[in-house]
């Protein structure tokens, strides 16, 4: 009999939530309970309806219809050369995530669990070209950091809402919104998603935001078919090769502002007026008729370049690095961290010995510096190498210096012959670290009166220095004329960490700075000598790491698709002195409108018209 | 030894138990199912478990040179034809459309929502949902429950609503709080539609073909709200495949540009 009654009050208990859950009529319901999970998982295949041939052969040029290109984003497209896909970078390249939703190909979704809990943790999307894996993350944990690294699916967290799953995305990397004509989405873009089951019909609209390169949010839907069977196609096997031989590796394809040859022939083609896809946002909308009426022949050709003598835009984009007056740690690989917070980044390496360090950073955060290196090791600091003397990498120097020892010293003839008082350095080596750079570190540090303890003493003046220590080999490479003349990049190989200084940073145009001995032809070739130790993991990312000097934790791509913009602006520097342009003329043409949204900077120790300025006179002296 | 027999008599009691609990629970019907006994249900406008109305402009971000413009006579893009569909397409006349008084063809059901429109939806009455187009001056009433039959075919044709929201072939069993259900859609399947157009340039759509359209409501982090309308057609004269596709649409709080504009052609 108690079964019984158990057996009926467990029954109404039940039937009581299913009751509880619906609010009655005419009363106000009370807090939404969470959304159902719906299923996603199984083998899904795009129906293609739409945009058949953006998804299939790819996108006419200068179609950029439906888009909401600003003035950056369609300038930048007009530029693009999709021989650029024949760069060695460029080839492997994944799709970024609201691109990869639109692929050919199949895709297959599923879930991950906890075997104990069986909380979902994760829903898993693969998709057959370029073997995009996405990861949903469902167990609520928080995005990275700013300075964390981006890939091209980014990093996606996801809830159940209404009838579907919505996904929010940070964290992709730069590349197409449109394939194959240049449509730029930057790596300041985020995605907002929704995955919506009717039936065997799956509906994913995608919602870009991109403060680079839109005026208003992207918005796209994509359709799905369930496929009852595995397709049983699920690679997309992609190497990179020599496409163009010969060809020097300071050539990036692109158009001049206004020379894009091939601008008419879309409109051409199907009789539509050449500003019809290029106005932007208005596209998208019922005005676009009335726009495009009431434009003259004038209007459109100013489409096609910069407007010029207007000032350069600034960047929208958000800030890669803390400001809040703490030294935040982020492991890289094996027993390389970066630290960001005090200016340029820092790198440390751990191990059995001392700890090795890698630029100091501006130095006004040295304390929180150490003590942050101290829960990395309990070692003191044996090496320091600056890679630039910039003071961005150099300002923590003294304080890092002093609160090291090189033990690998006392007692050597180094020690005992050393021109003590000339930098105090090596006089007392058990009392601090030793500070290496490229001989012009030095010089330059000693010409602008840095005190003898923040100078680096251990110097070197050939092409590469070598150090094996904490179980790694690290490399010093000479990188002459980049942005100064004492600009070293270094190579931890083991962890394949590339730590690039002021050569390559994601937040700003490179520092070439002209007086001291930069030049924008040592600047590219500087990062060509990055990309020619890097080495992607698959599909065009990860593998080897590139500390940049200021900005998020970057690879191949990042430092490619900086490449690509010192030489592109190189490009149209050179051909505008090749015409004779003055300095002047050549700034009031805005030659890195394409880029300002992204790099710009119109106040502060180095600005867009300063870039300019140093490019024009890098060229006009020869270098 | 009693002990493994006093087990297997209380195992037997609580299976039995269970599976009593289970029958209640199998036999209980549905809240909704319960409430007709007592009286009328709730209205679907009631019902509606999200707000469709408002003013919404179309997004054209997919094939946009289709939809902002009248592509050249058999340039037909993605669309699934049969042979006899791309035959109609290449055949396509708008003077003759216009001659036989037919310029809405490209205006009807299943194209009027790919075109650069604005729509105001709104209920005309508790069963009745109205979502009017400005782009040819278009009105399709979505009828909750079986709606009145015109005397012949019309641009619009009949549309069917409900709610739609996934039902399990069998009630899950599980020992715990029964799952919700998620939220519905809106659900409208319309036919008897005057044959017309899917695109400005003729690909057609004929008189038994049925449009299955589903409206969800997002809304973006940021304050915009999406319509989007997912669409499947089939057309057993003029395509060989179901078409989908997918429109999307961003809420108005400004409605000062909605412009009535009549049917064209071309």
């Amino acid at each position: 009999m108690r079964q019984w009654k158990a057996a009926v009050c467990a029954a109404l208990v039940a039937v009581g939530v299913t009751v509880a859950g619906q609010a009655p009529q005419g009363q106000a319901p009370a807090a939404p309970a969470p959304a159902p999970a719906i299923d996603l998982s199984g083998y899904w295949t795009p129906t293609l309806h739409e945009d058949l041939m953006e998804r299939g052969a790819g996108s006419e040029i200068a179609d950029f219809g439906g888009f909401p290109l600003n003035d950056a984003g369609r300038l930048w497209a007009l530029s693009y050369d999709p021989s650029r896909l024949t760069l060695r970078q460029h080839q492997c390249e994944g799709y970024l995530a609201p691109g990869q939703m639109r692929a050919l190909g199949n895709f297959r979704i599923w879930e991950e669990r906890d075997n104990d809990t069986q909380r979902l943790i994760a829903i898993h999307v693969w998709a057959q070209t370029t073997e995009g894996h996405r990861v949903i993350w469902m167990d609520g944990r928080a995005h990275p950091p700013a300075w964390a690294p981006h890939t091209f699916r980014g990093f996606s967290t996801g809830q159940f809402v209404g009838n579907g799953l919505a996904v929010h995305t940070t964290h992709m990397k730069s590349g197409a919104l449109r394939r194959g004509n240049g449509v730029p989405q930057s790596d300041e873009a985020t995605l907002d998603e929704y995955f919506v089951r009717h039936g065997d019909h799956l509906t994913n609209v995608t919602v870009v935001t991109d403060p680079v390169f839109l005026t208003e949010p992207m918005v796209r839907t994509n359709d799905l078919a369930r496929q009852p069977v595995d397709p049983g196609a699920w690679l997309y096997a992609c190497d990179d090769g020599e496409q163009v031989l010969d060809r020097p590796d300071d050539v990036v394809p692109n158009y001049l502002f206004g020379q894009q040859p091939y601008v008419r022939e879309f409109s051409t083609r199907y009789k539509l007026p050449l500003a019809s896809s290029l106005v932007g946002a208005v596209t998208m909308y019922p005005e676009l008729g009335a726009r495009l009426a009431a434009m003259t022949d004038a209007d459109t050709t100013a489409l096609l370049s910069p407007a010029p003598g207007r000032r350069p835009e600034t960047s929208k984009a958000a800030a890669h690095e803390p400001s809040d007056g703490n030294i935040h740690v982020l492991a890289v690989r094996n027993n390389v961290y970066m630290l960001v917070g005090d200016g340029g980044n820092i790198v440390v390496q751990t191990g059995d010995q001392g700890a090795f360090v890698v630029d100091t950073g501006a130095g006004k955060l040295s304390d929180k510096v150490l003590a942050a290196i101290r829960t990395l090791t309990p070692r003191p600091i044996q090496f320091i190498v600056n890679t630039s003397f910039h003071s961005p990498y150099t300002g923590g120097n003294a304080v890092l210096g002093a609160a090291g020892q090189d033990p690998s010293l006392p007692g050597s003839f180094f020690v005992q012959s050393a021109p003590r008082g000339v930098t105090g350095f090596f006089s007392d080596p058990l009392a601090h670290a030793t500070m290496m750079a490229h001989l012009n570190v030095q010089v330059r540090m000693q010409a602008t009166g840095a005190p003898p303890d923040a100078v680096p003493a251990d110097t070197y003046l050939d092409d590469r220095r070598r150090k094996f220590h904490n179980g790694d080999a690290i490399e010093l490479f000479y990188e002459r004329n980049a942005v100064t003349d004492g600009d070293s990049l270094v190579h931890f190989r083991s962890a394949d960490v590339i730590v690039a200084g002021d050569i390559f940073t994601t937040t700003q145009y490179p520092f070439i700075d002209v007086k001291n001995g930069g030049s924008v032809q040592g600047e590219i070739k500087a990062l060509n000598e990055i990309l020619k130790r890097t080495v992607y993991r698959r599909q065009g990312e990860e593998g080897t790491y590139v500390v940049p000097g200021h900005g998020y934790l970057s690879d191949e791509h990042e430092v490619t698709e900086y490449r690509d913009m010192v030489v592109i602006v190189r490009d149209r520097v050179k051909a505008m002195i090749d015409k004779g342009a003055t300095v002047a003329q050549v700034k009031a043409a805005r030659l890195t409108a394409d880029y300002d949204t992204l790099y710009g900077v119109n106040t502060g120790a180095w600005t867009t018209e300063m870039f300019v300025e140093a490019v024009y006179a890098s060229l006009k002296g020869g270098r | 030894m009693r002990r493994p027999v006093l087990s297997s008599i209380s195992a037997g009691r609580a299976a039995s138990a269970f599976t009593i609990a289970i029958l209640i629970l199998v036999a209980t019907p549905p809240v909704h199912a319960q409430r007709g006994r007592g009286g009328s249900p709730p209205a679907p406008r009631a019902q509606a478990p999200f707000d469709l109305t408002g003013q919404w402009v179309s997004l054209i971000t997919e094939d946009w040179r289709y939809r902002q413009f009248t592509p050249p006579k058999g340039d037909v893009g993605g669309l699934p034809l049969s042979p006899a569909g791309r035959q109609a397409a290449n055949g396509w006349d708008p003077a003759r459309d216009e001659a036989a008084g037919e310029q809405c063809r490209a205006f009807g059901a299943a194209g009027v929502l790919r075109l650069p429109t604005r729509v105001r939806i709104s209920w005309q009455d508790d069963r009745t949902m109205k979502l009017e187009t400005d782009a040819g001056t278009q009105t399709r009433l979505f009828v909750f429950g079986a709606p009145a039959a015109p005397a012949s075919p019309d641009w619009q044709g009949v549309s069917t609503a409900s709610w739609d929201a996934p039902q399990p072939p069998v009630a899950a069993l599980a020992f715990g709080p029964p799952a919700a259900t998620p939220r519905s859609s809106l659900k409208v399947v319309t036919t008897r539609m005057r044959p017309g157009y899917l695109a400005r340039n003729g690909v057609p759509y004929g008189a038994n073909a049925t449009l299955t359209e589903y409206f969800d409501r997002f809304d973006v982090p940021g304050g915009d709200a999406l319509l989007v309308v997912t669409t499947e057609l089939v057309d057993p004269e003029f395509l060989s495949t179901p078409y989908w596709s997918s429109q999307q649409f961003k809420r108005e709080t400004d409605t000062s540009r909605w412009k009535p504009t009549p049917c064209t052609a071309r």
